[in-house]
């Protein structure tokens, strides 16, 4: 069998080539890997779903009480024998590939490896991150109860305060005045189609470059094979192994979590009524949140009659996209023209890595603002906390890697 | 390229050779196919533009909005003092038209509160979209986190507005009070005097 499938494809060149790809090995270059599966789960949970999620935000009348079908449509998978854990597996796998892809990219900043020549990967890898939001918010809308509706509202007010084309881009987008009829099947497309098209495309992308350029290595191969070649384990059949590993390790995480641990229950919050329920966003948001609590209504710049940079467009969209934006040029900060393939110690980049930890604690805090009214925190506290403890998380961070103190 | 290829190319140094301009050619007729699909999405129009109002005019009814008597008329009776509610104009059910009336003393309500929009029994109305991010706010008459006194609170950013002082914001992001809805007692009923104050919800950040 394989001889006849080997002189039509030529296997033993592509297994030359491709299997015998060496992954250097150390216990944090796992991150990326569980962020695939995720991935991967959550398209196989989200093909199951698709079977019997109705995308209309219809109103239907079921035993005298009314619902959206979409509503409806998940009362019924949570009917069916697995269909409640595959629901839940589901929404814990778009948890755990955003937590699995920051804790990669805090290795990947950490270490060094976002400097020359993994540029591109790093900007492709920002891109990946955004979509992966883009898919969890969208995501969040396909139920249609009370949660849905406000959260996914929010959205559209926060794309409807851009100045001049906030209002055309918000009701492109969301096809019309959210909640309009048409929005749901969009959003729907939205989450089903164009974001997993373009993460899947994003992720090959990924993929690609990092087979083109290698993998960085823990920097004592260096010394065990010298500077310009990569000391691991083959793809097959060791690292095969070891992602399998992962792979069902994830799942086996994933099916634990939703089996105890139920998320996001439509019911509890029940279909869309007049009154707003008490919502959070999801910890990945929270730190916008924070933001938008943060900006005093007093902040307010007049462009013309019509438009004016207001403080939910400065909350919303120009703050976090200044943060997001320092971020993704992180590796064009350095002018060095050295290739960096080893994994840098942080001492070489004692800002650079000063200022992770401080946007590292800029994130903390600022989510800890979106439960400020709940800790009885007044605002003007936050106000300060935002702008002092990053800065404090600096200067230790700081101190730390220089050890100015030691004789 | 062969031999006879290339001699033929620098036999003809001035022109411009074929396969640059196949080269450009693909590379014109790829944007602009690229270019003709994305336009192609301009020209799908959004379902509704805006959530449409009916003006609310003198005279028209408030119902309840919510609860068991969902569609009654409001009378003096049906709200007693520390009580609050959702309402709809009559007939005018539309989203943007969404009140809170509630009760209070009429002592209590001082200026920039439009005294004359409040009746002498001490009812009050406001629009009860948020002028921040468009969501429903709440009427706490009791204390709430650090708020010892009745007020208006929007659960989706905790701005926190004074119902006797005109709805003026004392916390959160919202950068407006909220409108306030005329109202008058007749034949015992709350009616609307005219329509609200201000523009309702968030606006838009320009055309």
């Amino acid at each position: 069998m394989y001889r006849w499938l080997d002189e039509r494809l030529n296997l033993e060149r592509f297994k030359k080539k491709y299997l015998s790809k060496v992954f250097p090995v150390h216990p944090t270059f796992f991150f990326g890997e569980i962020a695939l599966f995720s991935f991967v789960i959550l398209v196989l949970t989200g093909i199951y779903l698709l079977f019997s999620y109705v995308p209309s935000s219809e109103i239907v009348t079921v035993g005298g009480k009314k619902m959206p079908a979409s509503y409806y449509s998940i009362l019924l998978i949570n009917k069916q024998p697995l269909g409640l854990i595959i629901r839940y597996v589901h929404h814990w796998a778009a948890h755990l590939m955003i937590a699995a892809l920051i804790l990669h990219m805090a290795r990947v900043f950490f270490t060094g490896s976002f400097k020359k020549p993994r540029e591109i990967n790093w900007l492709v890898g920002m891109i990946l991150f955004t979509l992966a939001i883009l898919a969890g918010f969208t995501g969040y809308s396909l139920p249609f109860d009370a949660l849905s509706v406000v959260a996914t509202g929010i959205g559209y007010e926060i794309a409807n305060s851009i100045p001049y084309i906030g209002h055309a881009i918000a009701n492109f987008f969301f096809n019309g005045h959210f909640p309009a009829s048409g929005s749901l099947p969009r959003l729907f497309m939205y989450h089903v189609v164009l974001l997993p098209a373009l993460l899947s495309a994003t992720i090959g992308l990924h993929m690609l470059i990092m087979i083109k350029q290698k993998h960085t290595q823990p920097a004592k191969n260096k010394e065990i094979v010298g500077p310009d070649k990569i000391l691991g384990i083959p793809l097959y059949p060791q690292q095969i192994s070891l992602m399998l590993f992962v792979f069902l390790s994830t799942t086996a995480l994933l099916f634990f979590m939703a089996s105890l641990l139920p998320v996001h229950n439509v019911e509890y919050f029940g279909p869309p009524t007049l009154q707003t329920p008490m919502v959070k966003p999801d910890w990945y948001l929270l730190w916008i949140y924070g933001i938008i609590k943060l900006i005093p209504g007093s902040w307010n710049i007049p462009l013309s009659a019509t438009a004016s940079i207001d403080p939910e467009v400065i909350g919303g969209v120009i703050a976090p996209g200044i943060i997001l934006t320092i971020i993704a040029l992180a590796p064009f900060f350095y002018k060095n023209d050295e290739f960096v393939n080893h994994l840098e110690p942080v001492s070489k980049r004692p800002i650079g890595t000063s200022l992770g930890v401080a946007f590292i604690v800029l994130f903390i805090v600022l989510s800890f603002t979106g439960y400020q009214a709940e800790l009885n925190i007044p605002i003007w506290v936050c106000r300060i906390y935002t702008v002092v403890l990053p800065i404090i998380a600096f200067v230790i961070t700081y101190l730390i890697i220089k050890k100015p103190f030691r004789s | 390229m062969s031999e006879k290829d290339r001699k033929l190319e620098s036999s003809c140094e001035a022109c411009v050779h074929r396969r640059k301009i196949l080269k450009g050619l693909i590379g014109v007729a790829g944007l602009g196919a690229s270019l003709g699909f994305l336009a192609s999405f301009g020209t799908i129009k959004p379902e509704e533009k805006k959530k449409g109002r009916r003006k609310i005019n003198k005279g028209d009814k408030l119902v309840f909005a919510v609860g068991d008597m969902a569609n009654k008329v409001i009378t003096v009776d049906s709200l007693p003092v520390g009580k609050g509610t959702l309402a709809y104009p009559k007939g005018k059910e539309d989203h943007d038209n969404l009140i809170l009336l509630f009760h209070a003393k009429y002592d209590e309500f001082e200026k920039p509160t439009k005294l004359k929009f409040v009746t002498k029994e001490g009812f009050a109305a406001y629009s009860a979209i948020c002028t921040h991010m468009g969501c429903t706010v709440e009427w706490y008459p009791n204390k709430q986190f650090s708020f010892n006194f009745p007020h208006l609170f929007c659960p989706c950013h905790q701005s926190v507005f004074d119902v006797f002082h005109g709805a003026k914001v004392l916390a959160g992001p919202a950068p407006r009070p909220l409108p306030q809805l005329p109202i008058m007692v007749a034949n015992n009923e709350i009616v609307a005097a005219g329509d609200f104050d201000g523009p309702i919800g968030p606006l838009p950040g320009g055309k």
